[in-house]
């Protein structure tokens, strides 16, 4: 939280008091303390979506090492040493066509633990397609939601993980990615600038702002390719890019051709294979291109395909609405556990639980930010002019940095800094008490102030 | 003879263009479908479902238009206007990377190349406006023109040989698109549609709402093909054919599947390259076009009527057979009277248990209200009696003289507080009793509570100086906030009252501050002090107890005027369920009553109508050589 009071502790108590309550259940005991483990983790992120959008890929892509698809529901989590488990047991990780697999044909979760800096702050959880939705949303703090095109089931997938009561108030951890972004337009070379233009649609889509945070496309096969590009692809690569470009492109039209017997450059058909399975077609239209113009080094290589695949801002939009909101996240799914403990097992007791669950909900501060941040971007709330995307800044719509907050472009100084927060909080109080915006505009901008004073407590 | 029908062969071009119309119509005045579709029509029409009748009247024009439709959909983006692009070899559709086809196209044979908007309330209705547009203009201005909002469909023709035999390929905005209107579009255009191409793209597997899109388009065309395009990017290609196959075999949807790329055919077409063509997959589906949906348009005719006509058959036979199996029922040994009498049975027991409860619920309410009366009472001289007891206890030692203003509010916001408490406990009771009474009618209903338990002007009898407003239904927390104010102001005036003259109140003393601090800054003798603390003892024990008398014969009225608002209600309600009640014996009775002969009479109609709808049934299956599935009922 910005000041001093944490949101942690408060629902902690709140969980332990609730421990009390249920001291004689052993259901809701277990259960509870489930969650009080979860507060000490990193934040879980389940990557969900229909049959096919890529779940597998991108995670792959994010942890920096490809994994097949294990078909269960699977958690990827940081460990000193590659090891899986199925329950209690260790079950081994083999290499089979150069990814890494989890044997393990008839598991229903299986848990990986992989030495990977990605995953020092963030659980992954690869969730099957038909996994309900409760199930998702219950066992992660957030999620990356993915999809080819936006359809109507996929609206409906997020409207119900939003029917909740807590979850309503609580209202952020969804990020949209538009997976699979390379087979847009037909795999032409310009198909990620227009994957990111729909994105972009998507952000002002009126059905889809209010169910997700961001709308972020990634070409989910490239992306895993820039992480874990091996030397011999890339010699293999480079030699195909010397070759004439109208050449090339004969043997680029269709993964077919790519494959077939005359091909002018020495190359094994399963090399070649290998090649448009790791990168698909328009991965080797991208990277011979990118060598062609001059990235014709591994390293120049993976630091283009990371920022063209959109990886890097996957990673930006994980790292500000999920790493950085923790605590939120954290305190928003115990409180969601509490509930269920609540409703299932009513009791004397519950009662006073619940009015807190509602206080804490209430009264927060990283929830009201939370709660004013969906406001502003599904525009249920408008501020006037400029200030609208400045409200959302200083909530934290980019980031809860100060620095982000204020929108500085510099490493300021703390005294600049201060003068900073000083200025912008004794603007947001002359707008709280604005007699020209209305109740709603005016209580809006009430909260920024609030965010603006959190912001100076630990400055002075 | 079913040659005659829609039977077109490609070689003879132009054949049934518009001016012979007259002629193809002629022709097929003796095709087996019409008659079949026109008596269906009218049996729709003697069923009175003119909505069957209407639709069928359409599915009939389209058969006899000389056009062929070919419908092109599937979900956004996967690549529908391309293929039709690839299929006439001409970028004549739009295409982009989001959604970008927003109204139905159709893509049909001309001499020169041309392009139209047309405008009209609905799709399926004649339009109302075509406006001739520049070919190259036509994609930003069905954009433009978004904001209409009528422009139902955008027309290009082409010289072409493919369409030349009358075939119209139909473009469509995606199915599932975020916008409703677009999917609404297409639907429409799906039930002109003679046949329909299924896209869906190589890279992946048809998705669960892929394969119900399908189901529906069958439901309206059974003639679909499923085209999997961009085979060129998707690498697993030949296995996602597999899969499908799989999947629609498993759905029970016999549908031709054909892989084609769009990309590698508008590339030969380009560059002249034979063998490109051939690997795109697109002879093939021109091929399948030409065969089974041009070729074979009789069939197709045959096909779609007998699924149209099957499914509105169904939805005649269903109400028919319904009616039978009821009379049958009755009919069967007099059982029918016996049913009827039970229901008359039930009619009047019913009444009589009203009866017999309404004896009963006006005692319950009689009782309780007696109790709550007399609990509220009693709970009102305990709330006084403790404020008393520690009015006394404070005066043993505690000097009036000193901050008497401040024993004055408190003793208001005590009194305050037990009038409110009190009269809270008064409207909960109330509301409870209501529930209570309503319990012993013998229904259920919503309005089995009155709207408003408490009637408008209950506070009236509360307060006498100010009538708080309080609104319908209120909460009681509204009623007793109303009630605090008011109160507050009576109390005032009777403290003060009952203190004016009193001499125990000097002037000095009055700015000494703290509430009996204990500390007295006058020097006095204690004999006074004891007279005061007396003094002021009875003055707050007259004020009390003519705040409890004035306030428990405000209770009391208030839980007479709400019983009688309670007694108002139920009495109407009661009177309004025998009513039913007695109208269904009533009705019950006339059943009984009703002639023997008129039942047979109509029961005899209806299994007449039912036997000329089974023997019509058998006419479409035999029309459909068996593919409509039975009717599942024996005549």
């Amino acid at each position: 939280m910005l000041d001093g009071t944490t949101l942690e502790d408060e629902v902690w108590a709140l969980l332990e008091d609730a421990l009390a309550v249920y001291r004689d259940s052993p259901r809701a005991v277990a259960w509870l303390r489930g969650h009080q483990a979860r507060f000490a983790e990193p934040v879980r992120v389940a990557v969900a979506g229909s049959r096919r959008s890529g779940k597998s890929t991108v995670v792959s892509a994010l942890i920096g090492e490809e994994f097949a698809p294990t078909g269960a529901t699977t958690w990827y989590q940081d460990g000193p040493q590659a090891k899986a488990h199925v329950g209690p047991y260790e079950v081994p990780v083999t290499r089979r066509d150069g990814k890494a697999f989890v044997d393990a044909p008839d598991a229903e979760r299986v848990v990986v633990e992989w030495p990977s800096r990605s995953l020092r702050d963030l659980i992954l959880i690869d969730t099957p397609a038909e996994a309900p939705v409760e199930q998702v949303y219950g066992e992660a703090d957030a999620v990356l939601y993915l999809t080819r095109h936006m359809h109507t089931t996929d609206v409906r997938y997020l409207q119900t993980a939003h029917d909740h009561p807590v979850a309503r108030a609580a209202p952020v951890n969804t990020v949209l990615v538009l997976a699979r972004a390379d087979e847009i337009g037909g795999g032409r070379i310009d198909a990620l600038s227009s994957a990111k233009q729909i994105a972009r649609r998507y952000r002002r889509e009126a059905t889809v702002t209010p169910l997700c945070q961001n709308v972020v496309a990634v070409a989910g096969l490239l992306a895993v390719a820039a992480r874990t590009v091996r030397a011999d692809e890339f010699t293999a690569l480079s030699r195909l890019a010397a070759l004439a470009r109208t050449d090339l492109d004969k043997h680029l039209l269709s993964a077919d051709r790519f494959v077939a017997d005359d091909f002018p450059v020495r190359l094994d058909p399963a090399a070649r294979r290998g090649l448009v399975d790791r990168f698909g077609v328009f991965g080797v239209r991208l990277t011979t291109t990118l060598i062609r113009q001059g990235f014709d080094t591994q390293v120049k290589l993976t630091g283009q395909l990371v920022q063209r695949s959109g990886l890097g801002e996957l990673r930006d939009s994980v790292g500000i609405y999920f790493t950085e909101r923790r605590d939120a996240l954290k305190a928003r799914s115990a409180l969601l556990g509490l509930d269920v403990v609540l409703r299932a097992e009513p009791r004397p007791g519950s009662i006073g639980l619940a009015t807190a669950v509602e206080r804490i909900l209430a009264s927060t501060h990283d929830f009201r930010e939370l709660r004013l941040l969906a406001a502003l971007q599904g525009g249920r709330t408008r501020l006037p002019g400029d200030l609208d995307a400045e409200a959302s800044r200083l909530v934290g719509g980019l980031g809860t940095n100060p620095v982000v907050r204020l929108g500085m472009d510099y490493e300021p100084t703390e005294g600049e800094l201060r003068h900073a927060v000083l200025d912008t909080l004794g603007r947001w109080r002359d707008h709280a008490v604005d007699p020209a915006l209305d109740h709603a505009q005016r209580r809006a901008a009430s909260v920024v102030v609030r965010s603006c004073e959190g912001m100076l407590a630990p400055l002075s | 003879m079913l040659s005659t029908g829609r039977h077109r062969p490609s070689s003879v071009p132009g054949t049934f263009t518009r001016t012979g119309f007259t002629g193809t119509l002629c022709r097929v005045m003796s095709a087996p479908w019409l008659d079949v579709l026109d008596d269906t029509i009218r049996a729709c029409a003697a069923h009175n479902r003119p909505d069957l009748a209407e639709r069928l009247r359409e599915k009939r024009a389209r058969q006899l238009d000389p056009k062929l439709r070919v419908l092109v959909i599937g979900e956004p983006g996967q690549g529908k206007s391309q293929l039709v692009n690839a299929m006439v070899n001409a970028p004549v559709c739009p295409v982009g990377d989001d959604a970008t086809t927003t109204v139905p196209t159709f893509v049909q044979h001309a001499e020169t190349p041309s392009a139209a908007l047309v405008r009209g309330a609905s799709i399926a209705n004649t339009p109302t406006e075509r406006i001739p547009v520049p070919i190259d203009q036509l994609a930003s201005r069905v954009s433009a023109d978004q904001g209409g909002g009528d422009l139902v469909r955008a027309e290009i023709g082409i010289p072409r040989a493919l369409l030349d035999s009358g075939l119209v390929l139909i473009d469509t905005p995606g199915v599932g698109d975020l916008r409703p209107a677009h999917t609404a579009s297409t639907f429409a255009a799906l039930l002109q549609a003679d046949a329909v191409l299924m896209v869906s793209d190589a890279t992946a597997e048809l998705t669960g709402s892929e394969l119900e899109l399908l189901k529906r388009v069958m439901t309206s065309c059974p003639n679909v093909t499923v085209v999997l395009t961009k085979i060129d990017i998707a690498v697993q290609w030949r296995r996602v054919v597999e899969r499908n196959r799989a999947h629609l075999a498993r759905a029970g949807v016999a549908a031709k599947l054909i892989p084609v790329s769009a990309a590698l055919r508008l590339r030969a077409a380009k560059t002249g390259d034979k063998a490109l063509n051939a690997e795109s997959g697109f002879p093939e589906l021109l091929a399948c076009v030409r065969q089974d949906i041009v070729a074979a348009a009789d069939v197709l005719a045959r096909r779609t009527v007998a699924v149209t006509a099957a499914s509105a058959i169904k939805q005649l036979v269903t109400p028919v057979r319904e009616e039978l199996t009821a009379r049958g029922s009755r009919a069967a040994g007099g059982k029918g009277a016996e049913d009827t009498i039970a229901t008359l049975n039930e009619a009047q027991r019913r009444i009589d248990e009203l009866r017999r409860r309404s004896a009963r619920w006006q005692t319950v309410l009689a009782d309780e209200m007696a109790d709550l009366v007399s609990d509220i009472e009693y709970d009102l001289r305990d709330r006084t009696r403790k404020i008393m007891r520690e009015v006394d206890k404070t005066f043993e030692t505690a000097d009036p003289a000193l901050g008497w203003d401040k024993f004055e509010s408190w003793l208001e916001d005590s009194l305050t507080e037990a009038a409110t408490t009190n009269f809270a406990w008064l409207l909960d009771r109330s509301e409870w009793v209501a529930e209570k009474v309503a319990k012993s009618f013998p229904v259920v209903r919503d309005d089995l509570l009155p709207g408003s338990i408490f009637p408008d002007d209950v506070l009236d009898r509360v307060s006498p100086m100010e009538k708080p407003v309080i609104e319908k239904f209120s909460v009681v927390q509204k009623a007793f906030t109303g009630l605090k104010g008011s109160y507050g102001g009576v109390l005032m005036f009777g403290l003060a009252t009952s203190l004016a003259g009193m001499p125990l109140i000097n002037a000095i003393s009055l700015g000494a501050g703290a509430l009996f601090g204990g500390k007295s800054i006058i020097d006095e003798s204690d004999q006074r002090l004891r007279r005061r603390q007396a003094a002021a003892k009875s003055a707050a024990a007259r004020h009390v107890d003519d705040f409890f008398i004035k306030f428990s014969k405000d209770c009391r009225d208030a839980a007479r005027h709400i019983q009688r608002s309670l007694r108002n209600h139920f009495s109407t309600l009661a009177e309004e369920l025998q009513e039913t009640l007695l109208e269904s014996a009533r009705s019950a009775r006339r059943a009984v009553q009703d002639d023997n002969s008129e039942r047979e009479r109509r029961s005899l109609e209806a299994k007449r109508e039912l036997d000329h709808l089974v023997a019509l049934y058998q006419r479409v299956q035999a029309l459909a050589g068996g593919q409509a599935p039975p009717l599942g009922i024996s005549a």
